[in-house]
């Protein structure tokens, strides 16, 4: 236990403990100002999370944010839209979060907006469910993506089959860090989505992008159904881009988004993988090969008319993803080409993914168990010789 | 004799309509009990049936406790709770030959249903205690809106052994939520007896390691239980936090249709059956104290019969669901719970 609570920084140390630390030399916001601000009705602007404090970091003067910023700004948009959205976690309140998404958020709503939770992973999420039923939007996080397994059952058999059979609706999101590249090794790495897509009644929200990242948990926070939310940590505070400041700003769940156009190869992928894929696909235009990246964003409900569009332009498909090869997501997207875009196809549908292992921790095997550029590379070529 | 028994009815304060509206609800539950499991063995039920024979004194005395708008988080063993909390006979018995006026629209079987628009029950479901933190998830949003109404979750002794129950009374505990958490402790976790499943003697007791009130209260008469349940009722709604309650009885029957229970002693299965029934006792009481007479009680279960046979009816007209929304509803965007369901497809 006393592991979990001290070491979720551990594997992206140096930016955020350097901010923090930063942070704390600086003095935090005064509480009490604050709470002044709230009683006398100051108003808050819009998106003013990704205009806060560090150690979260702010937006450029170009309005560019990261991916992290992206998101503490849809929730902190949100919550100002709607009283009904709270957020519940472990460590989300005076600490911030485990990576800092909420770091001023109590500041501004209070402790009972945003609710630091005993390490019962399973039972929040279960009141989630509940409070869900009675007309409230929950907001859970997990401080990683891995510790979901410890709410499958209220998340899975709970949620996910309510409102089949009760005709109930779950407007909840349960928000985590996702994915691997950061050395966090095997239970800070982990990339759960299939478990989730495989079970009924989810949605399951991958995005790549902070502005998609944005507009997606935007989306989530207002959907009328369990949404489960994967925030890749590599992406973080390594991809920024402009982001909309349109308080209305959503993206529709359920749609993929083609990143790169191109003619010869589709690229079919998610998360931190698209950046990789687009890193390919600069390599590859160098030696003539024209790669089509088509980014999921969500990955259920799918969007299969995108992919089928992709490749009957490209007549070739590579499906790369970041979780375990094995029944994964790959295994889908390509028995869906199969089944419905065969007459497309030049070449059979390959996948690049990682073996099913856990998350190795060494930099060699977290390497080689990652999908690389060259993986990458050396897969669209030998589609291309196809 | 006829003192305490007095004062029993005096001390849980309710007036004759209420107490034969009680011995209506047990009754009623003892009788559609002993009939389901009849049609079962005859073959003419589908599904499984899950008796609560035996411990209507728990289920009707807590859930009488609560008023309609406070939410009921009950398990499969429950249904004399949802009676009491005010789902509709007829419909119940539409869900277990799965048609398409029952509460899950044939999705789901048996006792797994709830009435959440309606008498605000919770869906049941198997794993347990899968209801408990949604009823705390219930409780904080009554919390966080001022309003003064209860959740009340209700599990037996076997669910007490899960995470999730400890974890429940435990967040509940530090949030002070309006909840009040019911263990039916009917002894037997299938075929697994209390001190297999427990270090401790009671279930009340480890309320103290949560810091709220424990208490244990024999299910055998109703009356005891709906006070205790009351109590813990009315400590919530006045913002004084959670409550457990550990109502003892024996499960008659076998943990579902298929088992005997040849595990259950045979002389404390008699004591309770001739000792210690809720149903008996309670008519005995009212009908000593006068509130019922063996006319009144005669009509009372003429009432019950028919109303019985009218739902067995009406379950067997219900359609069953069309075969083409298998995949409806899954999600809320498609609509399919907000209109009335298809109703040409299926044949009884």
């Amino acid at each position: 236990m006393s592991e979990r609570r001290t070491d979720p920084e551990a594997p992206q140390a140096s930016p955020s403990i350097a901010a923090e630390q930063a942070a704390n030399a600086e003095g935090k916001p005064d509480r009490a100002d604050e709470e002044a601000k709230r009683a006398s009705g100051e108003k808050v602007e819009a998106g003013a999370a990704g205009h806060g404090a560090e150690p979260r970091g702010k937006r450029t003067d170009a309005g560019e944010a990261t991916y992290l910023i992206a998101i503490a700004e849809a929730l902190w948009e949100e919550m100002e839209r709607d009283e009904s959205v709270f957020m519940m976690g472990e460590d989300i309140g005076v600490y911030g979060g485990a990576f800092k998404v909420t770091e001023g958020f109590i500041e501004r709503f209070g402790p009972d907006r945003v609710m630091d939770t005993p390490i019962a992973e399973d039972t929040f999420t279960g009141i989630a469910i509940g409070a869900a039923m009675e007309g409230l939007r929950p907001v859970v996080e997990l401080q990683y993506a891995d510790f979901i397994t410890c709410a499958f059952d209220e998340l899975v058999a709970v949620g996910g089959k309510n409102h089949y059979r009760s005709g109930v609706p779950l407007p909840f999101v349960i928000r985590g860090p996702s994915g691997g590249g950061v050395r966090g090794a095997p239970f800070h790495s982990q990339n759960p989505e299939p478990w989730f897509a495989y079970a009924p009644g989810l949605k399951v929200i991958c995005p790549a992008f902070p502005n998609d990242a944005k507009g997606l948990l935007k989306a989530a926070i207002r959907d009328d159904n369990p949404c489960v939310f994967f925030e890749h940590k590599w992406i973080y505070r390594r991809i920024r881009e402009v982001v909309s400041e349109d308080p209305d700003f959503t993206v529709p769940i359920g749609s993929a988004d083609v990143k790169r156009s191109g003619g010869d190869v589709s690229i079919v992928t998610y998360g931190a993988m698209v950046h990789k894929a687009l890193e390919a696909a600069d390599e590859l235009a160098d030696d003539g090969v024209d790669v089509e990246v088509v980014d999921l964003r969500t990955i259920y409900p799918m969007d299969t008319e995108t992919i089928l569009e992709s490749v009957a332009k490209t007549s070739r498909a590579l499906v790369l993803y970041e979780s375990n090869r094995f029944l994964g997501v790959g295994a889908e997207v390509a028995a869906v080409i199969a089944e419905e875009g065969f007459e497309s196809l030049d070449a059979p549908v390959m996948r690049v993914a990682p073996p099913s292992t856990p998350v190795p921790f060494s930099p060699p095997l977290e390497d080689a168990f990652i999908p690389q550029v060259e993986d990458i590379v050396e897969a669209v070529n030998r589609l291309s010789k196809w | 004799m006829a003192t305490k028994t007095k004062s029993a009815i005096d001390k849980a304060g309710l007036d004759d309509e209420q107490l034969r509206r009680l011995l209506y609800l047990l009754k009623l539950t003892r009788y559609f009990d002993e009939r389901m499991e009849a049609l079962y063995r005859q073959g003419r039920l589908p599904g499984a049936i899950y008796s609560g024979r035996g411990q209507e004194g728990t289920h009707v005395g807590v859930a009488f406790a609560l008023r309609k708008d406070d939410s009921l988080f009950p398990t499969h063993r429950d249904l004399s709770a949802q009676f009491a909390k005010g789902v509709e006979l007829k419909r119940v018995m539409a869900q277990f030959w799965g048609r398409i006026d029952g509460y899950t629209r044939g999705r789901d079987g048996n006792s797994h249903m709830g009435d959440w628009a309606g008498a605000h029950t919770f869906a049941v479901l198997s794993n347990l205690p899968s209801a408990y933190p949604p009823a705390a998830g219930a409780a904080l949003a009554y919390k966080k809106r001022g309003e003064d109404r209860v959740a009340m979750a209700i599990c037996g002794d076997g669910a007490t052994s899960n995470g999730r129950w400890h974890e429940s009374l435990n967040v509940s505990a530090i949030w002070q939520l309006p909840v009040v958490w019911v263990v039916n402790n009917n002894q037997w976790a299938y075929s697994t007896p209390n001190d297999l499943e427990m270090p401790t003697k009671t279930v009340a007791e480890r309320a103290e390691a949560y810091s709220m009130p424990g208490v244990r209260v024999d299910a055998q008469d109703v009356l005891d239980v709906y006070v205790v349940a009351r109590d813990a009722v009315e400590r919530a709604r006045s913002g004084e936090g959670p409550s457990l309650v550990e109502s003892v009885s024996l499960r008659w029957r076998g943990h579902a249709g298929h088992d005997p229970a040849k595990y259950v002693p045979k002389e404390t299965l008699e004591e309770y059956m001739t000792k210690k029934d809720p149903v008996k006792r309670f008519q005995e009481l009212l009908t000593k104290e006068g509130v019922v007479d063996d006319a009144a009680v005669e009509e009372l279960d003429g009432r019950i019969k028919k109303e019985f046979d009218e739902g067995y009816e009406f379950a067997q007209r219900s359609p069953l669901p069309e075969p083409a929304d298998v995949t409806a509803g899954v999600f809320a965007d498609d609509g399919y719970w907000e209109r009335e369901p298809g109703r040409t497809g299926g044949t009884p």
